[in-house]
């Protein structure tokens, strides 16, 4: 199938991301269905894309649509897809700072808010259910459960996020999977 | 405060944060604590905007400049947050060239795993967030 356009993927990116509250993976899980769906990227890719924006400092799923937009249309694709992910957020809390809105004097708002968190952590557990999923099915099932056990145990012991990375990064670099005779 | 150092110190924030809210502590030092040019009450009502609005949580960095400088303190905020966002692609062209190789293709994929496994808490701490407010609300 032929990449998207630069109107498509804008399009993609502005509504997927700007349509959660609580965090950009939710976003980046509402892409990768998208983007999956139409073909345009496959959960390698995806998978790729996760761990670039996760080692790049900053925002994740801006780094994420910095990525995504280059590897369809290059700087034009990079630049168009970040500034649809971030400006109407951008103008929205310039807008509540300007109007010093006290959003939580309101119940329904808040109501609303809580709702809306409810469902991106929904998706944030999906969307590392999407990650895992093609390494369980693997023929590495073994070493993923050890790679996610260590991961867990190691953010556990108060590492870092990016100390997790960079230490299983080293750990996967050490155990490449066994040449077929 | 300058716009150039308005941006300067917005982004030094930006870039040595990973996550969404990762900056907070450098921003709070350099504004609240340093300089004085914001209270701790504008900090939180920023950290509030941002995550009252939809897209990353990062996005607010532009209350924080907008608190400061006005508008164009807004503009210097959402420039600091999408700056770092474009170092990606040569990270993204440096990994793709490289991937045939077998042990880096299995550091990228424990980065995946271990990313995946770091997005569970991050999924119940939203969930346990929402229910806590959805109970505190009613």
């Amino acid at each position: 199938m032929s990449p998207p356009s630069l109107r498509a993927l804008s399009w993609l990116v502005v509504r997927d991301v700007n349509r959660t509250v609580g965090g950009g993976m939710a976003s980046i899980e509402l892409m990768r269905r998208s983007l999956g769906r139409r073909g345009w990227l496959d959960d390698g890719e995806h998978g790729v894309l996760v761990a670039v924006s996760r080692f790049t400092p900053g925002t994740n799923v801006l780094a994420y649509c910095a990525a995504l937009g280059w590897m369809h249309q290059r700087v034009i694709g990079a630049a168009v897809a970040v500034a649809g992910a971030s400006l109407p957020g951008a103008a929205l809390v310039t807008a509540m700072t300007a109007a010093v809105a006290t959003l939580d004097r309101w119940p329904a708002v808040r109501a609303v808010l809580a709702l809306a968190t409810l469902v991106a952590g929904g998706l944030v557990l999906s969307s590392a259910w999407a990650l895992l999923g093609p390494y369980l099915r693997g023929s590495r099932r073994g070493w993923t459960l050890a790679s996610a056990a260590i991961a867990a145990a190691l953010f556990l012991a108060g590492a870092t996020p990016v100390r997790v990375l960079l230490a299983l990064a080293v750990w996967g670099a050490l155990t490449p999977p066994r040449q077929k005779a | 405060m300058s716009l150039a150092l308005l941006y300067a110190l917005l982004l030094k924030a930006t870039l040595t944060s990973f996550s969404g809210l990762g900056g907070l502590p450098q921003l709070r030092e350099d504004f609240v604590v340093t300089r004085q040019a914001v209270t701790d009450d504008q900090l939180s009502r920023a950290v509030l905007f941002g995550r009252s609005t939809p897209g990353p949580q990062g996005v607010y960095i532009v209350s924080i400049g907008y608190s400061v400088r006005g508008l164009p303190g807004a503009v210097a905020g959402w420039l600091a947050l999408v700056t770092p966002a474009f170092l990606a692609v040569p990270l993204l062209v440096l990994l793709r060239r490289w991937l045939y190789l077998s042990r880096l293709r299995t550091a990228v994929d424990a980065v995946i795993i271990a990313g995946a496994t770091l997005l569970v808490p991050s999924g119940v701490g939203l969930a346990r967030d929402a229910i806590a407010q959805l109970f505190k609300g009613g």
